[in-house]
């Protein structure tokens, strides 16, 4: 008898959430910055906010690695060609 | 009336009376023509991320207008002409925000942390007393 709970314990475990979590190339979801209920307005005038989204080099990080949502991106590189024309942000850098 | 933000910077030898009595100019264009300036900040002598028209620093004015787009065509037209205005940029906005702009919230942040930063520099002074306690065990 005992036996047996055991065994169905150890088969619950193996195809179970822990398998799920040793998958090698897992990533956690990650959600825009722009969207929820304390999110940040975007703003040319917002250098500081702007820097975030903007490679050493000078150049907007592209969506897939700032996780921000395509609208929020158009507005976004938007904002940064504003702050750029005003001189707030370089338009490259080295 | 639409409402517009617009941005200018002025030529850094020029000093900051000078732009004073500049946006006045410029804010009484607009009044004459029907259109009315709901917010003036001065941002100051800041330094350009790249030269413009061989300057490296200008000083930024923003204007908040809720103004006739003949009065904004005006002003514009003025802003070319002035020599002393480097750049300029006019956005049309939904709706002109209150108080102070990001950029103006971001200098008195910048105040409050020197203010931190020279009372932790005080606070650092005094040493601890922890010889006194291994002596007693001794």
């Amino acid at each position: 008898m005992s036996d047996d709970i055991r065994g169905g314990e150890r088969g619950e475990r193996g195809g179970g959430g822990r398998q799920q979590s040793r998958r090698p190339f897992f990533r956690r979801r990650k959600s825009c910055p722009f969207s929820g209920p304390h999110a940040p307005k975007i703003d040319y005038k917002d250098v500081k906010l702007l820097q975030r989204f903007v490679s050493e080099r000078g150049k907007i990080v592209p969506s897939r690695i700032s996780a921000v949502s395509t609208l929020k991106q158009r507005e976004l590189a938007q904002a940064i060609k504003r702050a750029r024309f005003l001189g707030l942000l370089p338009y490259s850098l080295r | 009336m639409p409402f517009y933000e617009n941005v200018f910077i002025a030529r850094q030898d020029v000093s900051s009376a000078q732009v004073e009595t500049l946006t006045d100019t410029l804010a009484n264009l607009v009044t004459e023509h029907g259109g009315k300036v709901t917010k003036r900040e001065y941002w100051g002598l800041r330094n350009l991320s790249y030269r413009i028209k061989k300057n490296r620093k200008g000083h930024y004015v923003l204007l908040n207008l809720d103004a006739p787009p003949a009065a904004v065509n005006e002003l514009e037209r003025n802003m070319r002409i002035n020599e002393d205005v480097l750049r300029y940029l006019t956005v049309h906005v939904e709706a002109l925000e209150e108080g102070p702009s990001a950029m103006m919230q971001a200098r008195s942040r910048g105040e409050e942390r020197e203010r931190e930063r020279s009372r932790r520099f005080d606070r650092d002074g005094r040493d601890g007393a922890p010889a006194e306690a291994e002596g007693g065990e001794a």
